[in-house]
Parts: C-alpha cells; sequence; structure tokens
C-alpha cells in the first residue's frame, strides 16, 4: 500500500529531481495507473456511500417489488397497456425482471445517472473539493476518465440493482424456471439469465452514453442540480421526439430510441442487428460528450 | 508542452470534428458500396429467365417492408401495430429463413412481440407472442407438377422478395415494358435491376423495380413506385441475407406451456375456402366483375349482405367494447370513416385515393378497386 502510494506521488510529481530519475522509466506510467485506480476505488467508495445514491438504489429496486407483488395478486395484465412482454405465458422472475427494466428505462434509471453526474464534476466545484482533487498527482484527462469510469460502474450498478432485484423477488414470488421467448420457443433457466445478462449489459451501455453527456453538462456548471436537471431534461425530451411520427428522420439520431430493442434478445436466434445499430449510436453519442466534456473541462478555471 | 497547451482553443475542435466524422460517417455508409462493374450485362429477358433459375434454395435473411399506400392516418392507437394488415402500414422488420419450398420461418417483429409462422412439410404454425396463441394449420401434400407457394396468410402483401416477385411475375402480359436500369447493390450484394414499366398512361403504378442477385439469382428487393410521389410506394427488401443452410431447429416449432393451441385440419381449410366462395356468390349480383384490362383493370363487386351498415354496426359495437385488444371491424370502419366523400354520375360513396391503388365504397354497397386514379372507378361504376 505504502510503496503504491508512493511510486502514484513520484509519478505526478516527485519531490526530488533525483528521486524521479532514479525511477527505472517503466515505473512511471504504473504509478500514475496505480493513482487513477485509487481515485477511482474512492470515487465508488464515495458514491456508494451516499446516503441519497443508497436511497436511490431503493428506488430502482421499488420497481421490480411492486410488479411483483402486482402480478402475485392480480395475475399478468392482458391488454391493460402494460410493457406485455411475453406476460402471457411467462409470469416468472425473468418477467419480472424484464418488465421492470422496461419501466424504468423511461425516467428511473436515466434520473440515476443524472444525479451521479450533476456530482460527478459540478458537486464538486460546489463543495469545493473540486481543487483539492485536482492536487492528486493526475492530470485532468485522467481525472475526467475516472470519473466518467465510475459513472460508468454507477449505472451498471442501477441495472443490475433492477434487473437482480426482478429476480429475486420475482424467483420468490413468481418461481423461476424455463422462460419462454418472442419467438415462442422455451429455453431454460440458465440460457434465459444469460439473455437477461446480454439485455441488463446493453441498457447499462445506453445509460454510459447518457453519462457522456450528464459528465459534459456537468462540467458547465458549479451547481449539481442545474447539471443533474439538465441531464434528465435531455433523456426525457429525446423519449418524447421518439413519439412525436412527423419527426421521423430524427429518430435514428437520438440516443433512446433504440434502448428498447433490448427485448431482440429474447427472439430465438437473438436478433442483434438492432442492439448492434444501438450500440454504435452509444459510442457515438460518447465519444462526442466526453471529448465536449474533456474540451472545457481541460480550459475551466477552477476557482472552488 | 503539448499543442493542446499551448493551444488551449483548439481542443473545441476534437468533439466538433468527432461529431461532424460520426454524420457523415452515417450519411455515406449506405452509399459506401455503389455497385460497379463487376457484373456481366444481362438483357431483361435473361434476367426473367434467371428469376425461374434461382441456383439456390436456401435464403435466410432479414427483410424490411416500407409502404407508403397513401392509407389514412388512423388514430393513434386504432393502427394496427401487428399481423399482416400492419405491414402495409409504415416501415417493418421481417425475419426468413427458407430451406428449399417445404421448410420456411418467417418473424414479423414488432416491439416487444412477435408473429412467428414456421412451415415443416405439410404441418404449420402461427405463434403470435402478444396474445400466447399457436394455430396450427395441416396442409394439404403439394401435388406432382403444382406450383409450390409458400402458405399464405389473410392479406396479400408480400412478406418476401421471392413472394413479391413472383406476384409481379404473374401479372406480367403485354402492357408491360420490361427493361433493365443496370446494376444495384442489396444488402452488400451486386445485383442486377429489372424493370417493369407500364405501358398503360392510367394506372397509378409508374414503375417497379426487382433487384436479382448476380450470383444466385435469387430476388433480393422489389420496389413499386407510384405516379404521385418519388419515393417507393413499396419496397420489399433484405436488408442481410445468408446463403447458408439453416439450422434445422427453426422449422420445428413446439408450442410453450401455457399457450392457448388451436387446431386447423386440413379439411377444415376446404371448407374455409368454400363458405368464403358462398359469401362471394351472394346476392343476386354479387359476382364481382372486371372492367377495363391489365394495369387500369378495376375490380366491381357489391358488400354482402347490408355492407355498410353492418360493418358500421359492428364496427361501433367494437369501438364501443375496445379494450386495446385489436378489431377487424372497428379498424376498417375508423379507415372508412377517415376517407372523404364523392360523388359522380354513378351515385355517392366514400373514396380511398391511394398512392398505388384507389377504392371507392358506394353508398348502395358496391365497391370499386383498382391501381387506378378514382375517376378512371368512378367510370368503370357508371359503366356498370
Amino acid at each position: 500500500m505504502s510503496a503504491a502510494e508512493a511510486t502514484g506521488l513520484s509519478g505526478g510529481g516527485p519531490a526530488h529531481p533525483r528521486e524521479a530519475a532514479a525511477l527505472p522509466a517503466l515505473e512511471r506510467p504504473r504509478g500514475v495507473l496505480a493513482a487513477s485506480a485509487r481515485l477511482l476505488r474512492s470515487e465508488l467508495r464515495l458514491i456508494l456511500g451516499r446516503r441519497r445514491n443508497q436511497a436511490g438504489l431503493l428506488v430502482l429496486a421499488s420497481v421490480p417489488i411492486m410488479i411483483a407483488i402486482a402480478i402475485r395478486a392480480e395475475g399478468p395484465g392482458e391488454g391493460d397497456g402494460g410493457p406485455g412482454l411475453i406476460s402471457a405465458v411467462t409470469s416468472n422472475g425473468v418477467f419480472v425482471a424484464l418488465t421492470a427494466l422496461t419501466v424504468e428505462i423511461a425516467l428511473f434509471l436515466p434520473l440515476a445517472v443524472a444525479v451521479l453526474s450533476g456530482d460527478a464534476i459540478a458537486g464538486e466545484a460546489n463543495l469545493g473539493t473540486l481543487r483539492g482533487l485536482l492536487a492528486v498527482p493526475v492530470s485532468r484527462t485522467r481525472l475526467l476518465a475516472v470519473k466518467y469510469a465510475s459513472l460508468t460502474i454507477g449505472a451498471l450498478i442501477g441495472v443490475l440493482v433492477v434487473v437482480g432485484t426482478g429476480l429475486v423477488v420475482g424467483g420468490a414470488l413468481l418461481g423461476l424456471g424455463p422462460t419462454t421467448l418472442l419467438s415462442g420457443t422455451q429455453v431454460p433457466l440458465a440460457e434465459a439469465l444469460l439473455r437477461v445478462g446480454i439485455a441488463a449489459a446493453y441498457i447499462a451501455a445506453g445509460l454510459a452514453a447518457l453519462a457522456a453527456i450528464g459528465l459534459f453538462v456537468s462540467t458547465l456548471t458549479e451547481q449539481p442540480i442545474a447539471a443533474t436537471i439538465t441531464t434528465t431534461v435531455v433523456a426525457t425530451a429525446m423519449w418524447i421526439l421518439t413519439t412525436i411520427p412527423q419527426l421521423d428522420w430524427l429518430h435514428p439520431w437520438l440516443l433512446v430510441q433504440r434502448w428498447p430493442a433490448f427485448a431482440d434478445a429474447f427472439r430465438d436466434p437473438v436478433f442483434w442487428d438492432t442492439m448492434r445499430t444501438g450500440l454504435l449510436v452509444d459510442v457515438g453519442y460518447a465519444a462526442v460528450f466526453l471529448a465536449l466534456a474533456w474540451a472545457r473541462f481541460s480550459n475551466k478555471d477552477v476557482t472552488s | 508542452m503539448s499543442f493542446f497547451d499551448r493551444h488551449p482553443r483548439a481542443r473545441w475542435a476534437v468533439p466538433a470534428g468527432s461529431a461532424a466524422l460520426i454524420v457523415a460517417g452515417a450519411a455515406v455508409t449506405p452509399l459506401a458500396a455503389t455497385a460497379d462493374d463487376a457484373l456481366e450485362p444481362r438483357t431483361a429477358q435473361e434476367l426473367l429467365v434467371a428469376l425461374t433459375e434461382p441456383t439456390t434454395t436456401t435464403v435466410s435473411g432479414t427483410v424490411a417492408t416500407v409502404a407508403d399506400l397513401g392509407l389514412p392516418a388512423l388514430p393513434g392507437d386504432m393502427a394496427p401495430a401487428r399481423g399482416p394488415l400492419a405491414l402495409a402500414m409504415g416501415e417493418r422488420t421481417v425475419r426468413v429463413w427458407t430451406d428449399g419450398p417445404a421448410r420456411q420461418r418467417v418473424a414479423l417483429l414488432e416491439r416487444s412481440a412477435e408473429t412467428t409462422l414456421v412451415r415443416n412439410g405439410t404441418e404449420a404454425w402461427v405463434w403470435s407472442s402478444a396474445d400466447a396463441t399457436a394455430d396450427r394449420y395441416e396442409l394439404p401434400p403439394p401435388e406432382d407438377g403444382a406450383k409450390e407457394r409458400p402458405d399464405r396468410l389473410p392479406g396479400t402483401l408480400p412478406r418476401t422478395p421471392q413472394e413479391a416477385a413472383t406476384m409481379v411475375l404473374d401479372a406480367l402480359d403485354p402492357t408491360t415494358e420490361v427493361t433493365t436500369s443496370g446494376l444495384a447493390t442489396v444488402a452488400g450484394r451486386d445485383a442486377y435491376e429489372l424493370l417493369l414499366q407500364p405501358r398503360d398512361d392510367r394506372t397509378l403504378v409508374e414503375r417497379v423495380a426487382v433487384a436479382i442477385d448476380g450470383e444466385t439469382n435469387v430476388p433480393l428487393r422489389v420496389r413499386v413506385y407510384s405516379t404521385k410521389q418519388a419515393d417507393p410506394a413499396l419496397e420489399v427488401g433484405f436488408t442481410s441475407v445468408d446463403y447458408a443452410t439453416p439450422d434445422p431447429a427453426l422449422f420445428t416449432f413446439t408450442p410453450p406451456p401455457g399457450a392457448e393451441v388451436t387446431e386447423h385440419p386440413a379439411a377444415a381449410q376446404q371448407d374455409l375456402e368454400a363458405l368464403a366462395g358462398g359469401l362471394e356468390g351472394a346476392g343476386d349480383d354479387a359476382e364481382p366483375i372486371v372492367v377495363g384490362e391489365g394495369w387500369s383493370a378495376v375490380l366491381v363487386a357489391t358488400l354482402p349482405v347490408d355492407g355498410l351498415a353492418d360493418l358500421a354496426e359492428s364496427g361501433s359495437r367494437a369501438q364501443e367494447e375496445w379494450d386495446g385488444q385489436e378489431d377487424p371491424a372497428a379498424t376498417a370502419l375508423a379507415l372508412l370513416q377517415a376517407m372523404p366523400t364523392t360523388s359522380g354520375d354513378w351515385g355517392t360513396g366514400r373514396v380511398l385515393a391511394g398512392t398505388l391503388f384507389s377504392a371507392i365504397v358506394t353508398d348502395d354497397d358496391r365497391v370499386a378497386v383498382g391501381a387506378v386514379p378514382p375517376d378512371v372507378l368512378g367510370a368503370a361504376l357508371a359503366a356498370r
């Protein structure tokens, strides 16, 4: 631990020039990496330790619990305008997890990402801790990369909480077993779980792209609530735009347009086309907004 | 000291540049694979023959259908979201697997739902995930020399390029000028393009373009152009295609537990056809007649029983009881009510002026349909 810290420190700004010269050339990038890893660990501890984030995870988890209880009490909804995903045949934990995912990609999951990204830069600036962070021996670019990595992991944790709670609570109340796909094929539980994993990873990737937008917004302001609201508005506005048929030329360019394509993992065989295009859109958004965040953050005067 | 340290404002060029690259990349990709002179030129006659001699019977892939038939827009919830009728509206994605004439699987993709048709020899299944129903059909064994056809579901719109090309070729006669328009690229394959142009200037069909794979002679895309607009009014084409033999497991279907299974024995189907025939023959002058010929032919028929009134009654009943389930009667009534009224020396009625076809439903329960503008329909009704 202390040795790693020493190399980490020397990687950024050695106290004595002689000390740096004495280090083997290969040690230095490893030192920077170690410092970044340490920063990421402390960042994740910070995110998971915040009371409001823990409360947010509880909210995310409450949706699959409510769905499972509702199905247990009422039976699967038929023609009630609900998500309807393989509902009529698969009233088990897998269905609860997927339905919860369908419900939460509209608002709760984007909101969670928006809260985290609001805290990422704007929150630190607001608290006056950003200056202190910049004293850590990592460059601003690396700090931004660490922040983005922690947002991505945060988004993944959010999705896993939704899916995991759905599987566990749904499994406890309705049972877990062979699952019927949209194509009418029944697959064993293990394969169904693998497909749930694909869907979760795909949604997490979409949320990570939204986090890039959030990170950029977060570098623009010192008010975390402003960054959170802006990011939520961006996500919600895109959902609204997807419902306006007159704007269909715009739809392929909207980040959220292909998020519901996670259901294509439940066709037989898996229909990859839409998810592949969706991932390309995710990567495009992430690239542009990370570059924007980088340009803004490197130029930014950090005064607090 | 790096470049960006000396010129911090230059950093903004990075996001601007990447955004420009992404937009340009997305715009150029479909055009990038423009057809070159990879294929020997072929005459229209050679192409027509080639169509009947595909070098493979195993075709799989993803098909996109785009329909802009000019049907009136229905109130959001009333528009059919699934099933064959949905193919007539907007853009749809269909996955097909074919292994010879007797083994097919067609999946109509819908948002979080799927209608799957599986045919294996004399057995066919229709699975609908939305209501968890599985219908099993027994098909008569193919007769020797009889033309093999993929089993047709209600609705006559082509689902695959093969089906569409067959339908177009059936309609070919001296009324049509057949040429080639050179080469095209469909689903990444070099293809010939066959052009069919009606000689009759009264029809709404401007031309039909059929793209044929240069290697396998498999029709890859059919586009039907209307005289009313520049974009195709109907397009059915592969977006990706694969000629490998599909997994045999795809052609077997076992209804999942909990599914509602309905059996349709072969005999019942014949009864159904007889019933349909009886309905058409009902009434004194119900026998449909065809006025004109070729591309401008108009079908004039009398609606069975009390036609409009009956439809209106069952339609409004369905609308009252509407509970989110789709009802063809309600959809038909909504369509009818969305049509403008029209009149002529044949009487009054409602008219549907589509991009590829028009229809007139008269107040005295006659209906005229054809690939012509409404005034030609009116003339046909008046001549009757």
